[in-house]
């Protein structure tokens, strides 16, 4: 990790030594979370380079997230994906967790996917749902006043929950045709690693989220800023009763996220081929 | 990160110098709850400045001592004076006693504080047993690579006040004839206190009493596999609609009013213990 350059030196440097992984610059980028594992099977990867190895680049420290970005194809469409995010929890800055946004907008990318796991809190999802993210609440205290944003490139004074309504009626209509259930809502991001306790899972619900995680939306207030057009798509994989004592298993998490991973597949598979030039 | 487990160790040796002995409960003294301490049989007094790695306290009415010893037969250490993260102490230091508890032998964390009531239904001087808390302190001390020897990455929140504790208390406040209730704390940052429309919104998110301690202490606690029970104490009434400018010296009375009736109860709670 090189602290002391600039951020923009940083993303130069990376962008850089990306670029000659592909053949054509990708419009697609993804952000691989749970649940997206036959999205990251599906993708044909020519190059998967480990975080390690890319000048500038954070380390993920996420148990289960491998760390390494996949250059590749989907769709016949180049595409770049990142295997493992980094969370604010780890400990990394605000310009070092979201430094593959600003690396993906050099490279060209117009189009983002961001995938994730959250808990439920709205009373009406199952484990296994999806919801498409149509807007999120930033509890997690992190501002990014400071944090430079290419004006050149930026639309500043965007709000930031800009969530593409194409992409997201895209996926509502691909939903439709799979025949299984797309919820539309809003995600709660928290700075963690704690999982809630029930008082906060009340009082998420009462200030209007629907579901809880903690990622996301430092990546979403960035990209926005950088004006790519963004899609959200979280896996709900428990659903809080904070009335009732129960603790989260791992063994739930993975059963959601198994059931979940095709139709994140499906989903971005169709916008991806609306979109393809 | 990974270096917090050795300055762990480096000040359980130095406090095992001074006291071999397993506690079977860490005590955590809040705002005017001091005097608990006098019903210690103090074995060793040791000031934070001399363990090594402990912060030391900045607050009015604190002091900064860790004192071992035992509270009616049953072993404990208790910080007398503690740290807020007002006081520009980062979370990862204002929680290192409670690791050090821990790693001294204690699986019980006792905490107190003075809180703002939110409940209308409460009354100053009143105390409430933590049943739950929320953290809007915009900060969590397990932030950065976590050390799977002390805990481990997402611990789970369902219950951090272990609720038979909770129960335990509460049956003896009837038995003593004092009220006792059990409620939401929610924790910020502070130093200011809240306007009138941030009270409004607490107690619309579902808290019962403010304060600006002990959610940090009961993360670790629960990260590091700890029991706890939390005792507030109401020293003054934050109606939004009926707002009175606060006053420190009349806070401070009611915490040393509450005192005794506090005392009672955290001694009834723990001559339960073994």
């Amino acid at each position: 990790m090189n602290g002391k350059l600039p951020i923009s030196e940083r993303v130069q440097r990376a962008a850089d030594f990306l670029r000659d992984h592909f053949s054509s610059l990708p419009e697609f980028g993804i952000i691989l979370g749970t649940g997206s594992g036959v999205l990251a099977e599906r993708i044909q990867s020519e190059h998967q380079i480990d975080y390690q190895q890319i000048p500038n680049f954070p380390v993920s420290t996420a148990i289960g997230h491998a760390g390494s970005m996949v250059c590749g194809s989907l769709e016949q469409q180049p595409v770049i994906a990142m295997n493992g995010r980094f969370h604010l929890y780890e400990g990394h800055p605000l310009d070092d967790a979201t430094i593959a946004i600003r690396v993906m907008h050099e490279l060209g990318v117009k189009y983002l996917f961001i995938t994730n796991a959250s808990g439920g809190v709205n009373p009406k999802f199952k484990s296994g749902d999806i919801m498409l993210i149509d807007s999120h609440i930033d509890l997690m205290c992190r501002t990014s006043a400071g944090t430079s944003v290419p004006v050149a490139h930026g639309r500043p004074g965007m709000r930031a929950d800009q969530y593409d309504r194409e992409m997201a009626e895209l996926s509502r209509s691909c939903a439709r045709q799979n025949d299984f259930v797309l919820h539309t809502g809003v995600y709660g991001g928290l700075l963690g690693p704690n999982y809630e306790t029930r008082a906060e899972y009340r009082m998420l619900r009462r200030i209007g989220a629907d579901v809880a995680g903690m990622s996301t939306v430092p990546e979403v207030n960035l990209a926005a800023k950088l004006g790519l057009r963004i899609l959200g798509l979280s896996v709900v994989t428990n659903v809080a009763k904070p009335d009732v004592l129960s603790e989260t298993t791992g063994q739930e998490v993975i059963d959601a996220a198994e059931l979940a991973a095709p139709r994140v597949y499906e989903i971005v598979r169709t916008v991806i081929q609306h979109f393809a030039a | 990160m990974l270096d917090l487990f050795d300055k762990i160790s480096e000040s359980t040796a130095y406090i095992k110098e001074q006291w071999n002995q397993t506690p079977k409960a860490g005590i955590i003294l809040g705002t005017g709850l001091g005097s608990l301490v006098e019903q210690i049989d103090v074995a060793a007094a040791i000031d934070y400045a001399n363990i090594p790695n402990f912060p030391k306290s900045t607050a009015t009415s604190h002091k900064g001592r860790l004192v071992c010893g035992t509270l009616n037969g049953l072993p404990v250490m208790a910080m007398e004076g503690r740290l807020h993260m007002y006081e520009g102490y980062p979370l990862k230091e204002i929680t290192l006693p409670v690791r050090v508890m821990k790693a001294m032998g204690a699986d019980l964390l006792v905490v107190s504080n003075a809180c703002g009531g939110l409940n209308p239904n409460y009354r100053s001087g009143d105390i409430m047993m933590i049943e739950d808390q929320i953290n809007l302190m915009g900060d969590n001390p397990l932030i950065g690579i976590n050390d799977d020897r002390l805990g481990p990455r997402f611990p789970d929140m369902c219950e951090p006040y272990t609720l038979s504790l909770v129960d335990r208390a509460l049956a003896i406040g009837r038995k003593e004839d004092m009220v006792v209730h059990k409620g939401v704390f929610v924790a910020v940052a502070g130093p200011n206190l809240e306007t009138r429309a941030e009270y409004r919104f607490l107690r619309l998110i579902g808290a019962d009493v403010v304060g600006m301690s002990t959610v940090p202490e009961v993360i670790v606690a629960v990260h590091s596999g700890m029991r706890v029970v939390g005792f507030s104490v109401i020293t003054d009434m934050c109606l939004a609609d009926a707002l009175e400018p606060a006053n420190v010296e009349e806070i401070i009375r009611i915490a040393g009013e509450a005192e005794p009736r506090l005392t009672k109860l955290v001694m009834g709670v723990l001559s339960e213990e073994s």
